[in-house]
Formats: structure tokens, sequence, C-alpha cells
């Protein structure tokens, strides 16, 4: 029973673990949806938006301990931070992604680790390379059920993945300007010549990733503090949820996500070896899924054509 | 094609060469300049740790030349980013030495670094001073290479005779990090509590930047250990406590220098009350230790030194007390004066170093009550027994 | 400060290896893979195991390392046939994470106090920077011979042929799969030896020297210098060691904050690459959308019929 309980704690933890990464990872999959590239700085937008985040948190609230303010505030916060890391995401898609769009397809990567280096260390030189604490916006308390804990925070943030999903599958598929993404993604040229303006959705992808990443990044740092180089091993997990998942694939990330967290945390006890090697386990995985379903769990298997 | 190659290779050294005539003037040795190199992490994961004992070793430098120098001679820092790195620290050493033609170094930060570069001040002769590569192995690497920090074998030998005998402890846990300084500080531990007829019932491991403990942690919880011990850097250590109450564990918690750094309290400070942890030593009736913390906080920003930069605070003080007695730069002479130093009384209380240059101390022994490290003495391990020392 | 200088030429000529032969993976054949940290690692490694624990000459373990990372190519190769572009791309990240991970769980430390590398009774000191830039530029030298000849063989030409259109490889008989685990074995083989002349200069391997940023940088040095470009990788390789030490190397570096320098590089990077998107020396002659024919193209490339095919 004791064994049973432990095992069901491990499976609590790799989902709200897991629900981080699916966050997450649902910007990639918008961004790389659209222009089929690794974008290497997303992570770092996440860290921008956590420090954001923190910071007008602690502005507004000031010395205020109304429960009541400190939700209000702390939704404001993550509202700013949204709008900023928005309005940074299609700063930094217009000066650096925007002229290799035509290029070969290894040039943005290269801009986007660029972008990664300028963001990361600008962070740490502005902020220190401390770690810092985001404070909770509400009371914390562990909450027991049946031998199982799990905490407010823990649950608000996989509330808050499973929403963002529903909201961008039902964006993506119902709305007209989903509809354009969608064209867009498919074939941008065609999609240009049935009067979509291409830039313009490229764009807005790229505002509603980073606001993703921002919502990600200070959910996040509950769980994983903020600092500079947060993004990067973030960053790069989320981006192996959503390949698991099948890159692209809304739901995929979710699942994706999910399973990584899952298979993190429950799976160096259930093979008995030291958990040091999760980061083992979590990628052996990812390459067996890949080689069972070579476009992820929900990727769309194309034929190549000849 | 072998136009554009040559119009890069002109570029480039056109770019250097019109750097370096600016950059020569600012690194050269002058005559009335003693030039001391540092190496650290200055950027990426673990940069606080770096910049925190660069701070430290140009704080004592300024507060030296602020007090006229060193008959009359200034002294300057010179520190070198290592990117935490074996590469990169080799680069920072080849700059500092042959470059900037620097007299001794403090550093690196790191043990790997630091093992690469004691190897070449071995060889190259110049005096390498760490504040922090606590393996074993980094004084053994030979003549040359010191630390004023204790060898983890040192600080898990005190730690384990502290759980057994002072606290009566029979059964610990440990999780620790894989790197260089958890690792050597858990399997001392380990193998000493053992010998002394302890159990260690759980050694779990994690990454260094791991911010998710609660699988191991689990495990821990379905042992029965009395007290889990955490010799991880800061940010690890505030996240275990912080995930061991959100699981619903209140087994106490005991750690290592590590934890003496103060940004633990910002991080996880409604957890940290009780945690037991072995650090430096404090010199009774001396005040240079909460004179340098003061100083070192007025100086950047309010901000706290942990251990290791208080270690290099020492260690350029000791340095610079060297080059007074040496009355030169000659690298031969100033390791001879380092390797003399006796009795040196330093923030971390009295300073000397054995013949392979590591550091002798006694090790202190604190615990956490809400928010603040109350000390509870400073013990040595004699004939195998721990004694308390003052 | 010319010492310096010397020691970026030995540290890029170690990673001109490395880019040499990521380019065999990525730039003749067209598979992006981002695991060269992994055969870097255990080239170190090799070395390292080979010298210190069994006392062997350091020449002995150049081909062992070079058969062993080859071996863990084809090893990695194999399964990861199937998967194309990006998904191939994280699924050999994970290998190199993979390898990381367990050489960090093996020994956090890693080795120190290597023997080195000696020839004739002449140890290969790293306080004699000439005689290691000869070293070590003689094998990039052999390598760029060994892989332009590759590279206008029969060989090269069905490496290109996979990495222009797979399917119409295959249709006219080129066994696309021999193909494309021969080109991760030879980049594997390479990017292992890299990793002993980088043992054999630092004398110390630490297992975190080898995350998956190496593999990005060494990526980044084919791209840079202009994908199948083999002058040009080598020239990537050198820019890019050349930018990162720069600071250092101009003293600059005890001026300027650290994360200042770092900032530097990262616009560097994205300014070059909006410049010449192709890199430096721009792409092999293959490039996607060339109006010429496929066999235009291929006679092109033969010996003799045009001089510095490169």
């Amino acid at each position: 029973m004791d064994t049973l309980i432990q095992y069901l704690q491990y499976f609590v933890n790799g989902i709200t673990l897991g629900s981080i990464y699916a966050l997450i990872a649902l910007g990639y999959t918008m961004v790389y949806g659209i222009l089929k590239f690794i974008n290497f700085a997303h992570g770092d937008i996440l860290m921008v938006g956590a420090y954001i985040g923190l910071l007008t948190y602690t502005a507004l609230l000031g010395s205020s301990t109304s429960a009541v303010w400190m939700l209000a505030a702390f939704f404001i916060a993550m509202i700013i931070s949204m709008a900023f890391c928005a309005l940074l995401g299609m700063f930094i898609e217009r000066v650096a992604y925007k002229p290799l769009r035509n290029a070969n397809r290894l040039a943005p990567l290269l801009s986007a680790i660029g972008v990664s280096f300028i963001l990361s260390n600008g962070a740490a030189w502005i902020f220190g390379a401390q770690s810092r604490r985001f404070p909770y916006p509400f009371d914390d308390t562990p909450i027991v059920i049946a031998g199982l804990s799990i905490t407010p925070h823990q649950i608000l943030t996989m509330a808050v993945s499973v929403i963002m999903m529903i909201v961008l599958t039902l964006f993506v598929n119902k709305t007209k300007m989903g509809k354009a993404m969608r064209a867009t993604s498919l074939d941008q040229s065609t999609s240009e010549l049935m009067g979509i303006d291409a830039n313009k959705i490229i764009s807005m992808t790229f505002a509603i990733g980073s606001a993703l990443a921002a919502v990600g990044g200070i959910l996040a740092s509950f769980d994983f503090r903020v600092y500079a180089s947060m993004g990067t091993m973030t960053g790069l997990k989320a981006f192996v949820a959503a390949v698991i998942g099948g890159i692209g694939n809304i739901q995929g990330a979710m699942i994706g996500g999910i399973l990584l967290g899952v298979l993190e945390s429950i799976g160096a006890p259930l093979l008995g070896i030291p958990s040091a090697l999760r980061d083992t386990i979590a990628f052996a995985a990812l390459i067996i899924i890949l080689l069972v379903r070579p476009e992820g769990i929900l990727g769309k298997n194309e034929r190549e054509k000849v | 094609m072998k136009k554009t190659i040559a119009l890069a290779l002109v570029v480039m050294l056109a770019v250097t060469s019109l750097f370096a005539n600016g950059g020569s003037e600012s690194t050269a040795a002058d005559a009335d300049t003693y030039v001391i190199g540092f190496i650290g992490p200055l950027t990426g994961d673990n940069a606080n740790y770096g910049i925190r004992c660069s701070n430290a070793a140009n704080l004592a430098i300024s507060e030296i030349n602020a007090a006229g120098g060193i008959d009359g001679k200034q002294l300057r820092l010179i520190a070198e980013n290592s990117l935490g790195t074996v590469d990169g620290a080799i680069a920072a050493y080849e700059k500092l030495v042959y470059s900037d033609n620097v007299c001794a170094i403090i550093g690196p930060v790191f043990t790997s670094p630091a093992l690469a570069v004691a190897q070449r001040c071995y060889e190259d002769g110049i005096v390498m001073i760490t504040p922090s590569a606590t393996h074993k192995d980094v004084t053994s690497v030979g003549d040359f290479v010191y630390r004023t920090v204790p060898s983890d074998s040192l600080q898990s030998e005190v730690a384990a005779h502290y759980f057994y005998e002072v606290m009566g402890l029979r059964n610990i846990a440990c999780l620790y990090a894989m790197n260089d300084y958890s690792q050597g500080l858990a399997t001392g531990v380990e193998e000493i509590f053992t010998q002394l007829g302890g159990t260690v019932s759980a050694m779990e491991t994690c990454m260094v930047g791991d911010r998710d403990f609660r699988t191991q942690l689990g495990a821990i919880r379905s042992t029965d250990a009395e007290a889990i011990y955490i010799p991880n850097y800061t940010v690890e250590d505030a996240q275990i406590l912080e995930q061991a109450y959100q699981l619903g564990m209140n087994l106490p918690f005991l750690s290592s220098d590590g934890f003496s750094d103060p940004e633990i309290y910002n991080l996880a400070g409604d957890f940290t009350d009780g945690v037991i942890y072995v650090g430096p030593a404090q010199a009774e009736a001396s005040t240079i230790l909460t004179d340098f913390t003061a100083a070192y906080s007025a100086a950047y920003d309010g901000d706290l030194p942990d251990s290791f930069a208080t270690n290099a605070y020492d260690a350029t003080y000791i340095l610079a007390a060297a080059i007074d007695r040496a009355g030169s730069a000659d690298r031969q002479a100033i390791n001879d004066e380092v390797k003399a130093t006796t009795d040196f009384s330093g923030a971390n209380g009295i300073i000397n170093f054995a013949d392979n240059g590591d550091m002798i101390a006694s090790q202190g022994v604190y615990q956490v009550e809400g928010t603040t490290p109350v000390y509870l003495g400073s013990f040595q391990v004699v004939d195998g027994h721990i004694v308390q020392v003052d | 400060m010319l010492n310096f200088f010397l020691l970026i030429i030995i540290y890029a000529g170690i990673y001109a290896l490395m880019a040499i032969g990521q380019n065999c993976i990525t730039g003749n054949t067209g598979m992006l893979s981002l695991c060269h940290a992994g055969f870097f690692c255990i080239g170190s490694y090799t070395t390292a195991i080979m010298c210190k624990t069994f006392g062997l000459p350091f020449w002995f373990s150049l081909p062992v390392a070079a058969i062993i990372s080859g071996f863990v190519g084809f090893l990695i190769g194999v399964p990861t046939l199937r998967l194309k572009g990006d998904y191939l791309c994280i699924a050999t990240l994970g290998l190199g994470e993979i390898i990381r991970n367990i050489a960090t769980n093996v020994n956090p430390v890693g080795m120190m106090s290597v023997p080195r590398a000696e020839l004739f009774g002449y140890q290969f000191s790293s306080r004699n920077k000439f005689t290691f830039i000869l070293l070590i530029w003689f094998f990039v030298a052999v390598a760029y011979i060994l892989f332009r000849q590759l590279a206008h063989s029969r060989i090269g030409r069905a490496m290109i042929a996979v990495r222009e259109d797979e399917v119409a490889a295959q249709s006219n008989g080129i066994n696309v799969t021999k193909y494309k685990i021969g080109a991760f074995i030879l980049g594997a083989g390479v990017g292992g030896t890299a990793g002993c002349f980088a043992t054999a200069y630092t004398l110390t391997v630490q297992p975190s020297s080898f995350t998956f940023m190496v593999s990005v940088m060494v990526l980044c040095m084919v791209v840079l210098g202009g994908m199948g470009n083999l002058a040009g990788v080598i020239l990537g390789a050198f820019i890019i060691e050349f930018i990162s030490y720069f600071p250092q190397l101009v003293g600059l570096s005890s001026v300027i904050p650290a994360q200042a320098s770092q900032i530097i590089y990262g616009l560097v990077l994205v300014v070059m690459m909006i410049c010449r998107p192709q890199g430096i020396l721009g792409r092999d002659k293959y490039r996607y959308g060339d109006p010429r024919t496929f066999t235009q193209k291929l006679s092109a490339r033969l010996p003799g019929r045009k001089k510095e095919g490169v």
C-alpha cells in the first residue's frame, strides 16, 4: 500500500511537472507550425517574461498584504508581462528572423541562437546572476488527499495549461485568423495569393507564442525560480515535449509535456536506477517514441512526394 | 573565394590591432602595480559564485590600496571569465599569465577548471589560491597550488562525526548533485558515518541545475532515515527544502558550506528553520568577518557574501601579505612566502597551510533559527573523536 | 597577446576538425544532427583513459577514438534513419545529452593529469604553442584533403544526391541507407579525433564541457562558413573561436562586464547571418533551385573540369 501511494505520488508529481513543460511547448509548437524552424530564443523569452512578471508583481504589490489585491496584482502582472513579451517576440521576429525567411533553413536557427545569447546574458547583466523567488500570490499550503499531496500553484499550472490548450485549439480551428494561420502554415506563397498578409500572420504568431511563453515563464518560476539561464534547459525540455507530441500540433504539445513529466518523475524509481539519470530516461524515451512514430504521437505522417 | 578569406583575415587582424593599443595600455604590468589575476565563472548557470568571489577579492584589493598599497605600490585585480569550463579556464589562464603577466592567481572557482589550471600553475611556477575548489585532488597536483577552503575530506569528516557523536543520529539519507563538490562531500560523509557504525539508508542523486527533487524525496521518505544530508549549491538546497515541505516531509535537514550563502533565506526562508550545516569556523573575538560582511554589503548594493566569497577575501589578503614579504613580483618568492604563511588571521579565523597547500582549519557548525544561522562552535576530529575547539 | 592568438588558433584547429565532421553529416548529406558534443566527449575520454589509465601513447588513442566514435555514429545512424529534419535533429540532440548525462554519472569530476602526447621523445606541451599548432593543423589539413577527395568522388556525389533529393537518389540506384550511415560514421570519427587533441592540450576532461551548446556551436561554424564548403567550415570554426575569445585577446575582457562580451558574441552571430545567410564563403554549388540540371551540376564537380571547385 505504501509503495502504491509512493508511486501514485510520483505520478502526480510527474503530471504537475509535465503541465509546465506542456504550457511552454504550446508556444513552441505555435511558432514551429508556421515557420518550421526551431526558435531557440523561445526559452529566453520565457525568462524575460518571468522577470517582467516578477518585477511588476513586486512593484504592484508594494507593502500590501490584502489577499484579493495579491491575486489581482498577480494577474495584472501576468497580463503586462504577456504584452511585453508579445512585443518583444514581434520585434525579434522582425529584426532577426524576417530577413532570413527565404534563406536556407539553418540560417534563422543560428540567428535564434545569437538572440538567445543576447537575451540571457543581457538579463544576467541587468538582474544579476542569482536566482530569485516568485512569491506565491495565494496561500500555497499543500493539499493532502488520500496520502497524496499537491499544492495550489500546481493545480493552477495544470488548469492554465489545459485552458490555454482549449483556447488555442478553438482559435486555430474556429476563427478566421486561425484559418489564415493554418493556410500560411500549409503554403505561404499560395496563401499570399489568396489575399492573406503572411507577414502579419507570422508577426501575430510570434506575439501569441511569446505571450504564451510569458505565462509559462511565470508559472514555471514557482517551481523553477527566476534566473537568467532558466530558459535554456526548460526550453529544451519543452521542445522535446513538443516533438514527442508531434510538433505543430496543439494537443500533441499537451500530451508530450505530460508524458515527459511523468517519465522524468517515475522513470528512475521504476527502473531502479539513480535519479541523476532522469535526463537519460527522458531522452531515451524521446528517441524510442520517435522511432515508433517518426512524426511524434499526434503528428501527421506526410508522405514524401516524388 | 580566396579573396574573401584574405579579406576576413585582414579585417580580423585590423580590428585586433586597433584594440590592441588601447588594451595593452591597461593590461601591461607596470612597475608600480602588482597585478593579480582572478579566474571564475562570471556568466552562465553558476555565475553567482564567480561574481561573488571576484567582488570579494576586489573589495580586499581596494581596502589594501586605500591603506597605501604594498610599499607604496598599488594592487590591481584582473578578473577573467572561465565560463565554468576547462577550455574557458585555460584561456583565461593564458591571458592572465602571458598577456597580463600577473604575479599570482586567485581561483578557479570550480573543481574541474581548478584541476586543469593547477597543473599549468605548477608547471609555470605561479601561485594559485582557490577559494572554493574543494575536491581532494586539487592540491595534490604539486607545489604552487593552495586553497582557502577546506578539502571536502576534512569537511565530511567533521560533518559525519558531528552527526553521529554530537547529534546522536544513527540513520541518515543523502541527496546530492552529481558534481565534484556535492559528490565529494556526500560520499565522504557516507564512508565515515558507516565506519562509525551508522547507516546511510539512501544515497539519492540529482544533476546540478535540476529543479525537481520530488522523486528523490519520495524515495527517501520510504526509508526510515532520521535526517537528510544535502551538501549542494544554494538553489538546489532551496528547492529541496521547499519541495520536502510540499510533500509533507518534516525530517531535519543537514547541509554543508554551500548553505552559508545568505541567498538561501530569500529563496526558501520559510523552510530553513532547524537546518544544521557545517561551514567555515569563526575566530573568537574577531570582527574581521562582520566588518567584511558590512563592507561587502555596502559596496555591492546590499548583496551579502557567501562563505566562498569570504574565502576569496582571505585569499587576497594572504596573497597581499606574501607579496609584501617577498618585496617583489617574483613568482617563486611569492610562492615561498605564501607557503610560509603562519597563523594568518582572516575572516574565517586562523588560517595555516599544510605542506600540500591545503588549508588547516577547524570547521564551524551552525544551526539556523528562522532565517538566522546561530554559531554552535568550531570542531576538529582528533583521534577519531570530535572535539570542540572553542 | 601573440601567445593568446596562438591559443585561439589551437582551439580553432580542434573545432575545425569537429566542423569538418559535422559538415560531412549536415553539409554534404543534408542530415541535421546535433550530437557532435557527444562524439567530442567520447574522443576526449578515449584519450584520457588510454593515456592515463593504461599508459598507452597518445597516437594509439587517435585511431581508437575515431573507431569508437565512428561506431557510436553508426549506432546513432541506424535507428535515426527513419527520422527527417527537425525530428532527426532533436533525436540526435537527445543522444548527445544521454552521452553527457552518463559520463557525469560515472564520474562528475572527470579525469586530470593526462600524460602529454609525445613524438620521438618530444613532448607536445601547451607551453610551446607553435609545435602544437603544427600538430593540430597538420591533422586538419589531412582531414581537409581526405574529405575534399571524398566529396569529389563517387561516394561524395552520391551523398550530395541524397541531400538534394532522397527519392530521386534512390530511384537512380543510390543506396540511401548506406550513404547516410556512412556519413554518420565518418563525421563522428573525425569529431572523436578532435576530442583527442582537446585532451592532449588541456590534459583534463570534464563531463560538463560537453553540453549541447558545443554541438550548436559546431553547427554554427558549418552554417556560418558555408554548408558543404570545406574551406568555409574551417574558416567558420576560426571565426567563431576568434569572436568568442576576442575580448580576452585584446584585453577588453577585464574592462567590460563579462556578460557584455557574450552579448557582443550574440550580436555578431545575428548580424553575420543576416548579412550572409548562405555563409561567408557560400554553400557549395549544389544549391536547391540551381537552374543547372543535375548532370551539369555533377560534371562541374568533377576534378579537372573546373579548378577550385570548392
